[in-house]
Order: structure tokens, then C-alpha cells, then sequence
């Protein structure tokens, strides 16, 4: 009797998912690039009101807390650290004033969640993924991402870190960082990378030794080695692999256009490149090794 | 156990379950975010990928991840039960001389009750490391999360012992003294077996919750069942990974608490039976 029940109610719930599964398949269709081609009438402040979480402000989400060279002090709305300064640009570009953009806290887990989203567009250092634009609409590169190497001052690696002793550290980096993914891909590591919820675990973890290093951004690499870390160095930096960080729309909003277009002219104005020599100029200059 | 005695009672409880199950999914084939959830969530494609991993696209396979989750598990299991014995025993002994040892005992409980399991997880993942002792700062991560879910988990299970030493009669011990029995033996033969006997259940439901909470371990960058789906749903944007982990954990803890419910019910028909004759 019980088994019977209990079967019964398998099959159904089986059922049900079958079913989910097959109704989803056809939604799951790859989007194959950042951005939307679908042709927005006009990207006039006017014309982008009706894309908008809330008419007549842009609301930007960002992550809580926030870290520097992105955002200073971890106060978004002040408009300092590179990621600030972008999103007021590129809301300039739209037509915002400063004081109508709204800034919101969307932490990274739920930045992809399925449904309506509470803001216009994300801004925390999210990579873009082909996989990840199948959830999510990316807009065009805003920074060319590089990874970096942070270890403790005097430790082996700061020495000896040719591609094949490379292989040989511990690695810690955060979750669902590309970091991350460029250790097991490109540096195939020997022993398991470790995988902490923030980098603020990962770089206690590298104070503690329970980690040789850690990979990240080289601006937040460099940030850090310079100021977070008492006894952290970068190493040195990894050749470019084509990543990028994007900001992150619900999937399919229309506005992508509008802030890709935004973003073009911020480019050949040359505004994102004295941004990135404003905010992370004094970051970037550092030796390039390959894994 | 499920349903009424008879056939009437079959057929009564597999409609009546028939129907909440088909409301309960047709509530969430038709709500109008249906298809999007669905996609995000139920996945076969992401739940495959997740399941078998590809740490060269950043993830990890949350099948194997949950064999870790399974010895935690296992280890904790076996340190709790002798550990918050001797808790119980030395919150219920009555010599003087053993008073500041009871005062320790019941602030240890009182106390790692009362703090939160992830906050003694990362105290001492992160906390006994940096001590640079020897060989206790060198252990691996998932031993110092043993040790904290056996920390935490001795204080509850201690509480549970004990209410079970309680549960037995007092003219048990009397009996057991009167036939010549020393304290300890009569501990040892009349009293722990029946104590025993009555919390097996509310034991099991507190090595359920054990099952689960291996999965805090994650916090200290150790690769678990739940820290591999939120690894893969944070580098692919699909939470296919959490169900394919619920899934895992639902198949070990299911088969305990069906266990834990024939045991009740056949330790109730064994006391009835006693009542009848």
C-alpha cells in the first residue's frame, strides 16, 4: 500500500518534471551574443521610459558591499570608483541626471533569477559568458578583463612561477568568479582549487595559509596587495584571454540597445578610457606571465 | 500508516492524492512565469552538466561533491553519539565533587546551542589555522567542519540523552539497587537501555538535520554537494544545480526518516502490546 502511493506519487512528480523539462527546451535558445538585436524605436529619454523598472529614474543594482577600485567606500551613489563613474556616464548618455539614478542591492545570486528583475541594469563585475547570456542580457564590454596572481610576500610562488610550477599551488578564488574558471582551464592546477561564498574568505584564507594564492581582476588584485592584505603581493598578471565585464539586463530588455549605444559613444569619446585612468590607472602596470 | 485500513481507504487516499499533486502542478505549469523557472530551475540539460561537472569550465560535479557531504557526515555521526553521552551522564550526576564539571557541561551546551552552526563552522576553519600550532592548525578543511558540526551537535544530542535518562522511572533504579546492582551497573543494564530505546527517533531526526547541515562546511571553500551547484549556478546563471543537489540530499535523508517512522511505529505497537496483555 504505502509502496504503491509512494511509487504513485514518483511517477507524478516524474511527470511533472518531464513536463518542464519539455516546455522549457524551446525557451532555452541560445542568444549567441551580448546584445539584444531586436530594434528599439528610440533611445530618447523619452523614448526608453517604458523599458524602465520605474519611470523616470535608472535604477542601478549593484552587490552590498562593495569593493574598491569598482566603488569607494562602498557608497555607490557617490559616484567615485571606476563601476560608479561608468554607471553615471552611461546614465548621462541616456539622459539622467545624477540625482535621478537609484541605486539598489542585488546580491550576485540573485542578479540571474528567473522573473521580472527590480532594476534597469547591474553593475559588479560580471564577466560575460555565452553560457551566462542564455539566463541574462549582457551589454557590450565596459572593461577588458585580466587576471591576476595575489600571494603572500616571500612565499614560493612569488618566485617560482613558470607554467609548470604554476600547476603545483593551492588556489583559492571566489564562487563563480572567472578566476576560477581560468585556473582550471588555463592553469590546471594539481591539487583542487578551494571555492569561498566571498574573496573576502578566500583572501583570509591566503593570510592564514590555507591557500598558497588566489586569482582575480588585476584591479582588485592589485587593490588588495596594495591595501587590504598586510602581506600580499601581486605576482604578476595573466595575458588577456577576450574577458570582459558587461552590464547585466533582465533577458531581453530592450534598453540593452540604448545602453550599447551609451557605451559606443563613452568609447569614442574616449570618456570609459580616462574613467579607467581616473579609477585604475595606478593598477595596471604589472609583469605578464603565461600558465 | 498513510492511509485508512481497507480497500475503500486505498482508493479514497490515491485519489485524494492524485488530486493535491495535479493542483500543485498545474499551479506551476500555469503560471506565467511557468516556462522561465522552469528553465531555470529543471533544466535536464544544466542538472546533467552540474551532476557530472567540468572543472575546465569552472564547475564541479555535484555527484561527487555529496560523497564528501556522506563522510562528514558518517565521522560527526560517530564522535557525537559517545561525546554527548558523557555530557548527558555528567549533567546528571549527583556527586559534589563533580560540581564544576557540571557547571562546564551545561554552559557548553547552553552556550554551542545557542550560537549559530556556520559561526563555529568558520571560527574554527578559519580561526584554528591561523593558531599556527602543530599538526592541529594543519588539518583539512572538511575536519574542521566535522568538528564543529560535532561541537554544536553534541550540545543538542546531549539534551536529547538526557531527556531519555529521564524518561525512565526512578523505581527503576530503585529496583536495580535493591536487587544488589552498583550505580554504575544499574546504569549500565537498567537504565541506558531504556533510555536509549525511547529517543531513537528524536535521534535520528537530529542526524537528518546533521545530514544537512555537512552542507555549511562549504563556507570554508571546501568543495560539498551544495557549494558545487552554487559554484556551477553562479558560472552558468542557471539554478538547475540546486534541484539536481536537493535531489541528493532528499535520497539520503528519505531513506532515515522512512527508517525512523518504522521504528516509532513498531516501538508503539510493542507498548501496546504490553498494555493489552
Amino acid at each position: 500500500m504505502r509502496r504503491f502511493l509512494v511509487a504513485g506519487a514518483a511517477v507524478a512528480i516524474a511527470g511533472g518534471l518531464a513536463a518542464c523539462g519539455t516546455s522549457s527546451s524551446s525557451s532555452g535558445a541560445p542568444s549567441g551574443s551580448g546584445s539584444t538585436s531586436t530594434a528599439v524605436t528610440s533611445c530618447t529619454t523619452s523614448g526608453i521610459q517604458h523599458l524602465l523598472f520605474k519611470p523616470g529614474v535608472l535604477t542601478v543594482a549593484t552587490d552590498n558591499p562593495v569593493y574598491t577600485p569598482w566603488f569607494v567606500n562602498n557608497t555607490p551613489k557617490n559616484g567615485k570608483g571606476y563601476e560608479s563613474a561608468v554607471a553615471y556616464a552611461v546614465a548621462t548618455q541616456l539622459g539622467f541626471s545624477k540625482s535621478q539614478v537609484t541605486w539598489v542591492h542585488e546580491p550576485f545570486n540573485s542578479v540571474y533569477s528567473p522573473g521580472p528583475k527590480a532594476f534597469d541594469f547591474d553593475i559588479n563585475e560580471v564577466s560575460f559568458t555565452p553560457q551566462r547570456a542564455q539566463a541574462v542580457t549582457f551589454s557590450n564590454s565596459y572593461y577588458p578583463v585580466q587576471q591576476s596572481i595575489v600571494a603572500l610576500k616571500g612565499s614560493p610562488i612569488t618566485t617560482a612561477h613558470s607554467a609548470a610550477q604554476l600547476k603545483t599551488y593551492l588556489y583559492g578564488d571566489q564562487i563563480g568568479t572567472t578566476g576560477l574558471a581560468y585556473i582550471n582551464a588555463d592553469i590546471q592546477p594539481a591539487k583542487q582549487p578551494k571555492v569561498f561564498n566571498t574573496l573576502a574568505l578566500a583572501a583570509s584564507a591566503l593570510e592564514a595559509h590555507r591557500i598558497d594564492a588566489l586569482v582575480t581582476d588585476t584591479p582588485t588584485a592589485q587593490y588588495m596587495a596594495a591595501y587590504q592584505l598586510k602581506h600580499a603581493v601581486l605576482v604578476a598578471q595573466f595575458p588577456t584571454v577576450g574577458e570582459h565585464y558587461g552590464l547585466v539586463l533582465a533577458k531581453g530588455n530592450q534598453l540593452a540597445t540604448c545602453v550599447n549605444q551609451a557605451l559606443a559613444t563613452l568609447s569614442q569619446n574616449g570618456t570609459l578610457a580616462s574613467l579607467r585612468h581616473k579609477w585604475l590607472g595606478v593598477y595596471l602596470h604589472f609583469p605578464t606571465i603565461k600558465p | 500508516m498513510f492511509a485508512g485500513g481497507g480497500a475503500r481507504g486505498t482508493v479514497i487516499s490515491t485519489a485524494s492524492t492524485v488530486v493535491v499533486l495535479a493542483i500543485f502542478v498545474l499551479i506551476f505549469v500555469l503560471a506565467p512565469g511557468a516556462r522561465t523557472v522552469a528553465h531555470a530551475f529543471f533544466y535536464p540539460h544544466d542538472m546533467w552538466q552540474s551532476f557530472v561537472g567540468d572543472p575546465r569550465k569552472g564547475y564541479y560535479s555535484v555527484g561527487a561533491a555529496i560523497w564528501l557531504n556522506i563522510r562528514m557526515f558518517l565521522a560527526a555521526e560517530v564522535l557525537i553519539l559517545p561525546i554527548a553521552l558523557v555530557i548527558a551522564l555528567i549533567r546528571q550526576s549527583t556527586h559534589p565533587a563533580l560540581f564544576p564539571i557540571r557547571v562546564i557541561a551545561t554552559i557548553y551546551v547552553d552556550f554551542f546551542r545557542g550560537v549559530p552552526l556556520l559561526l563555529v563552522v568558520l571560527a574554527l576553519g578559519l580561526g584554528v589555522p591561523g593558531l599556527y600550532l602543530p599538526v592541529i592548525s594543519h588539518q583539512p578543511d572538511a575536519v574542521y567542519g566535522v568538528a564543529a558540526l560535532v561541537i554544536s551537535y553534541s550540545a543538542y544530542v546531549s539534551e536529547v540523552y538526557r531527556a531519555g535518562l529521564n524518561s525512565v522511572h526512578r523505581s527503576q533504579v530503585a529496583a536495580a539497587r535493591s536487587l544488589g546492582l552498583t550505580q554504575r551497573t544499574a546504569l549500565r543494564y537498567v537504565i541506558l537501555p531504556q533510555a536509549v530505546r525511547n529517543i531513537i527517533p528524536p535521534l535520528l531526526n537530529d542526524f537528518i538535520a546533521l545530514q544537512k547541515d555537512t552542507s555549511l562546511v562549504g563556507v570554508l571553500g571546501v568543495i560539498e554537494a551544495n557549494q558545487a551547484a552554487n559554484i556551477y549556478a553562479s558560472t552558468v546563471f542557471n539554478y538547475s544545480s540546486f534541484t539536481v543537489a536537493a535531489i541528493l540530499f532528499l535520497i539520503l535523508t528519505i531513506p532515515l526518516a522512512r527508517f525512523t517512522d518504522r521504528l516509532i511505529e513498531r516501538d508503539r505497537r510493542r507498548r501496546l502490546a504490553g498494555v493489552a496483555t
